[in-house]
């Protein structure tokens, strides 16, 4: 037969690209070391109920061995003992295999409990610079792909792996109690599985990964054209669909087509060993029979051992790709244990409210800046509004001053602290961006509010909702704050989940706020009584909002031009107007004039 | 079947009645793959029961001291061995084949389901419905029909192995007769407790996973506003719910676990029991002995498909009847086509509000509720089944009412961008490779939709170019363009959006606040780019900026869902106060500065 190759379009390589740190084997093997070690009694309990299991399980070819040697040998034999111990044994493994399963099950879902409760407490600390950087996605496939595979295997191929090794081991102990040859030649043999196993356990465990992301892929194209009907229908794109569907099922069956290729040879080459060892037992064991070096029945035992060693092996060698695939989602898991948790010392605090930036540089990518010596000074209470054509850098100039990001070189302070040496929970009381990204959580309508200010009561709930134009709906809702929101529940458009963002900043109560788009969502009218009635609100406050809708410059204290990353021009509504440069160009094409 | 011959070329009309009949369909669809799944198994499960049989017959020969009659077992054995390697093999392959088979037949006919439901689809079923169908529901058919090969095999087998151990050890018979049906039917009493229990497992580490990847998702607002420990809380007690269903679960799996320990055991002593005493009595070989040891060891193999097919049969139903709920569905009252061969031109006018857009001009349409604008974008396009469900009559494109031709045909004629239009992952070539007239290319789309600097994103996010890969790694048209475009930002989307439909370049584009997302200096580019592309070509934009209405050839108002006024932006500003209360122009007479801000100095 010829080999089959495999298929070029590789669907998960795209995925190996990673922007969160993976731990390395050595992470991982500690981290191993470390859980078993807090569960060590639940550990060796688990192992020992799991000895006497398999030990039991082995009573059956020693009592027929000893049966067909006395009755080879022609001596009488009372049966009754044998029988007794036999039921005894069953017995004992029924017992110890519930309890084996039920220890396993136990222990196994504890650990998983700690490990994914433990994921999300180290992402949920993770710098907010971070999060931008490597965006929530790739967070996200951790917390659902990697935990539900690590469940996967935690539920049964470690176990599984766990017994199977045991009772390996045990049988070829049984082997060499009944005689040492037996075990020698099955140990002489064995590398002959290596070397197959070697083979395929190499090339195996990123075949099925390519194959599962293929399959996710088939998925994902469907769900995208679900998601997309009423573009896909707008645009005829319906038998594109149809043909890119195919196409990913075409490359997900040459995924299969290669791993059935991997695992004909492999499944060869395992029932080849089996076969050779049990021949090879019979023949040598039956050739020192007839020399009288072994008897008849341990001749069998040894025999029913051989035979029996294919279910621990078949058991390893199938669970073992799982236990590669869940090592790997492990060291993705626990990667993210290597991010540094906060940004400096946390010592600091800030001594006042202005805010500054001072010959701010700053780019995404090395090499290229997007804000280039950038200086801002901002009076408490002022407000600013950043406006300039896309790509500027108003969003990233914001983020800057929010502490979301730190300047390359230069320096934002706020109250003279440098915000790079403050953790985000500190900058938070002081500082807070709104940015055009909404999110409701799925949950009440109340917990959306809450998680601004866990302590506030109702009636600050409502007034809340009432300062964004929210009350009303809110009020009109089938349970009130009590509504469920998200999945499920109810989902607001997009407009009402801005207003729950804004009510939530209003709770938050910051002195200093950077609103980035943060009304774009809504009708212009709705919109700027939005900001009117938020400006009443946030009396005092020192706002910086980034607006593509002039109105939102023009009701400002101060405006500031961003252009292709520097500010350009600086000052107040009728002043830059006076002045007659970019921004009064723009104003008046705004107003048609 | 091979798999090199899928996907299929027509995966064929399914029997939707109900879940059962789907599932025969499927079966019947493939029934020579079941046939040589089924035939493998059985040579596989014979060479399993021949071999205890070799076994027995070397312990006799060495019991027998006869060297020819060893060296003839192991032969025998030997020859089991290769026959049990290849037929197991075998096995695997012809039955993972079928899996895939039955897969990939329910991956296609969902695709051509969602391509033929298009918009009704979203309308009728939960987004999340279809998705549990494809991932989870396919996977679980698949298993049954996989499984039912397998099945028919083992219970071949099981019957054979019975019938000869009762034939040749007619002492065995009752132990026989007795054993196998009891150890069959052992657990299954047990097995819908246990399913139950998985489901709840099931459903409960469903809820912890939306719940953790809810919260992730808006992790960058808790992390700027607050709240992670409620959050942490909250998912914790979830967790800790998963914790107590999955040991609940497993107590009963557990149990079954021990149950087919305990009975095949006792299975095993029995016939040891019966047999030594026959042995003993002189009346049966030892090498029979151990034979029957073994025959009764390898019937756990195929007594434990007959309970997979069991839960494959459980588990499948339900999948079953959502899939074939899901494919029964239909595009209601597609109308006959009544022979219109070409497409009508001229102007397109909505009878609901009055709303007219000549042939050839660009109209503004300002509506001040969002909603009414949303449902007049729909109405214009034709075909909308939500006016249809109103009674409301269509849209007339040149006198003829959009909804008397053909689907296919009325969006060739009209395009209508919605107010929420979803870019389509894949590179950017693809996502502008849309039907089209041909007469804009893709350049001057991306120019008139003001995309530079999305195309530099784009070209920022290719791969470094790499030597083995041939052709310039620095073309943004090769860069991919993630799902819904969720690697851009939304004024980005939104221009790409536009250029897709510019691209298309369609008689009549409709355009749903187009630029709601992008800033007033792109907004005023865009506006005049887009004045330029469609000059001659009828285009409809709904919107409320004065950048757009002021380059409209005409601007119609509507007050509620009616059109009360038309004109130019300028002379509509000048008659209509309420036109220029909606375009936003009252902040005009107000006076702007409040009393706090006068103390503030502007910088030097």
């Amino acid at each position: 037969m010829r080999g089959v190759r495999p298929p070029h379009d590789d669907p998960a390589a795209s995925r190996r690209a990673t922007s969160l740190p993976v731990a390395s084997p050595a992470a991982v093997r500690r981290h191993i070391g470390t859980l078993l070690r807090r569960h060590r009694r639940e550990f060796a309990l688990l192992v020992a109920v799991n000895a006497v299991a398999v030990g039991a399980s082995m009573a059956g070819p020693f009592l027929l061995g000893r049966t067909v040697g006395s009755v080879a040998a022609g001596r009488e034999v009372d049966l009754a003992p044998t029988v007794g111990l036999f039921l005894a044994a069953v017995a004992v493994q029924g017992l110890f295999t519930w309890q084996v399963r039920l220890r396993g099950a136990v222990l196994g879902e504890r650990m998983l409990a700690e490990l994914r409760e433990e994921f999300l407490v180290r992402a949920v600390g993770l710098p907010p610079e971070v999060l931008e950087g490597a965006g929530t996605g790739e967070l996200l496939s951790r917390v659902t792909t990697d935990v539900d595979r690590l469940s996967g295997a935690m539920r049964e191929a470690v176990p599984q792996l766990v017994i199977s090794v045991m009772w390996a081991g045990l049988l070829l102990g049984g082997l060499a109690v009944t005689s040492p040859v037996f075990a020698l030649v099955t140990l002489l043999v064995l590398p002959l599985l290596l070397v197959a196993c070697r083979w395929y356990f190499r090339l195996a465990p990123g075949a099925y990964r390519s194959e599962t992301a293929g399959y996710a892929d088939v998925c994902g194209t469907l769900a995208e054209s679900i998601d997309a009907g009423r573009t896909i229908e707008a645009h005829r794109l319906g038998s594109r669909r149809v043909a890119r569907s195919d196409g990913r099922l075409r490359v997900w069956t040459g995924w299969q087509r290669y791993t059935m290729w991997l695992r004909t040879v492999f499944f060869l080459a395992v029932h080849a060993t089996h076969t050779l060892i049990l021949t090879l037992v019979l023949l040598i064991g039956g050739w020192l029979t007839l020399r009288g070096r072994l008897t008849v029945g341990e001749l069998t035992t040894g025999a029913l051992l051989v035979q029996m060693l294919v279910n621990p092996v078949d058991m390893i060698l199938r669970w073992y790709a799982d236990l590669q695939v869940a090592q790997v989602s492990l060291a993705r898991l626990i990667g993210v244990h290597e991010i540094e948790a906060g940004q400096g010392p946390g010592g600091l605090a800030p001594r006042g409210r202005e805010m500054a930036a001072e010959r701010v540089r700053f780019g995404y990518t090395p090499g290229r800046d997007v804000l280039h010596e950038v200086s801002l000074r901002i009076r408490p209470g002022t407000r600013v509004a950043l406006v300039g054509p896309s790509g500027a850098g108003k969003s990233t100039l914001g983020r800057l001053l929010a502490g979301i990001h730190t300047p390359r070189t230069g320096e934002v302070t706020l109250g003279g602290a440098r915000l790079a040496e403050m953790p985000a929970e500190r900058i938070r009381e002081h500082v807070v961006a709104v940015s055009q990204e909404h999110h409701l959580f799925v949950g009440t309508l109340r917990d959306n509010l809450l998680l601004a200010r866990p302590a506030a009561a109702d009636d600050a709930l409502w007034d809340a909702l009432h300062a964004v134009g929210a009350a009303d709906w809110a009020r009109a809702l089938p349970g009130g704050l009590d509504t469920e929101l998200g999945a499920g529940g109810l989902t607001p458009v997009p407009a009402r989940a801005q207003q729950i963002a804004l009510a939530r900043l209003v709770l938050a109560d910051p002195h200093t706020l950077v609103l980035d788009e943060a009304t774009s969502l809504l009708d212009p009218q709705a919109a700027r009584e939005l900001e009117r009635s938020l400006a009443a609100v946030l009396e005092g406050r020192t706002v910086v909002a980034i607006a593509h809708r002039l109105n939102t410059a023009r009701d400002a204290d101060l405006v500031a031009v961003v252009e292709d990353g520097r500010i350009t021009e600086y000052g107040g509504h009728d002043r830059l107007i006076a002045r007659g440069g970019t921004y009064a160009a723009l104003w008046r094409s705004w107003h048609g004039r | 079947m091979s798999l090199r011959a899928l996907p299929h070329a027509d995966p064929g009309v399914p029997d939707v009645r109900s879940g059962p009949r789907l599932l025969l369909w499927l079966e019947r669809r493939q029934w020579r793959g079941q046939l040589a799944a089924g035939l493998w198994g059985l040579l596989h499960l014979a060479s399993l029961a021949a071999l205890p049989v070799a076994v027995g017959r070397a312990v006799q020969a060495v019991a027998d001291r006869s060297t020819g009659a060893l060296a003839a077992a192991a032969g025998w054995l030997v020859v089991t061995g290769a026959v049990a390697a290849v037929a197991d093999t075998m096995l695997q392959r012809a039955a993972v084949t079928n899996w895939i088979t039955a897969a990939t037949r329910l991956q296609q006919l969902l695709s051509r389901k969602a391509a033929e439901l298009g918009t009704v689809l979203g309308r009728r079923v939960a987004a999340g419905e279809v998705a549990t169908v494809s991932t989870n529901d396919v996977e679980k058919i698949g298993w049954f029909v996989e499984t039912t090969a397998r099945f028919s095999s083992a219970l071949a087998a099981v019957t054979g192995v019975a019938v000869t151990m009762a034939v040749t050890q007619p002492e065995m018979a009752w132990i026989v007769a007795v054993g196998c049906p009891l150890m069959t039917l052992s657990s299954l009493p047990l097995l819908p407790y246990a399913t139950r229990r998985a489901d709840v497992q099931r459903a409960r580490a469903g809820r912890a996973t939306v719940l953790v990847s809810d919260t992730v998702a808006g992790l960058r607002v808790l992390r700027g506003i607050g709240g992670e420990e409620l959050f942490l809380r909250r998912y914790r007690h979830a967790s800790q719910e998963v914790r107590g269903a999955a040991v609940h679960s497993a107590r009963m799996w557990a149990l079954i676990a021990a149950v087919q320990v305990v009975l095949p055991g006792l299975f095993l002593t029995a016939v040891v029991w019966r047999g030594a005493r026959l042995a003993l009595d002189g009346s049966m070989p030892v090498g029979e002995l151990i034979a029957c040891y073994g025959f009764a060891a390898f019937l756990v193999t195929p007594l434990r498909s007959f309970e997979e097919m069991a839960m494959a049969w459980s588990f499948s139903r339900p999948s079953a009847r959502r899939a074939a709920r899901l494919l029964a569905m239909r595009r209601q009252s597609e109308p006959a086509a009544p022979g219109y061969d070409v497409l009508p031109d001229g102007d397109l006018f909505d009878p609901v509000t009055g709303t007219l857009a000549p042939a050839g001009l660009l109209t503004a349409v300002v509506c001040g509720d969002p909603d009414a604008a949303g449902r007049l974008a729909d109405r214009l396009g034709g075909h909308d089944p939500v006016a249809r469900a109103a009674g409301e009559p269509p849209a007339l494109l040149a006198g003829v009412p959009l909804d008397a031709l053909r689907l296919d045909d009325a969006r060739t004629a009209v395009l209508v961008q919605d107010k929420e239009t979803t870019l389509l992952s894949g590179t950017l070539a693809e996502l502008l490779d849309v039907p089209r007239s041909g007469a804009v290319t893709a350049r001057r789309a991306l120019e008139a939709a003001q995309c530079a600097d999305v195309l530099e994103a784009l070209r920022k996010s290719l791969p470094a170019p790499r030597r083995d890969l041939p052709g310039p790694r620095d073309d943004p048209m090769a860069a991919a363009v993630t799902e819904r475009g969720r690697s851009l930002s939304g004024g980005q989307r939104q221009r790409l959006a536009l250029a897709r439909s510019l691209v298309a370049d369609p008689g009549v584009l409709v355009l749903d606040e187009p630029t709601s997302a992008v800033d007033s200096h792109t907004e005023a580019r865009i506006a005049d780019g887009l004045r330029e592309l469609r000059k001659g070509r009828t285009t409809v934009v709904l919107t409320s900026s004065p950048l757009l209405l002021d380059r409209a050839d005409r601007v119609v108002y509507l007050a509620g869902a009616t059109a009360v006024a038309a004109g130019t932006h300028r002379e509509l500003l000048r008659t209509e106060p309420a036109y220029r209360a909606a375009v936003g122009r009252t902040a005009d007479e107000r006076p702007r500065r409040t009393a706090g801000e006068r103390e503030l100095e502007e910088p030097a």
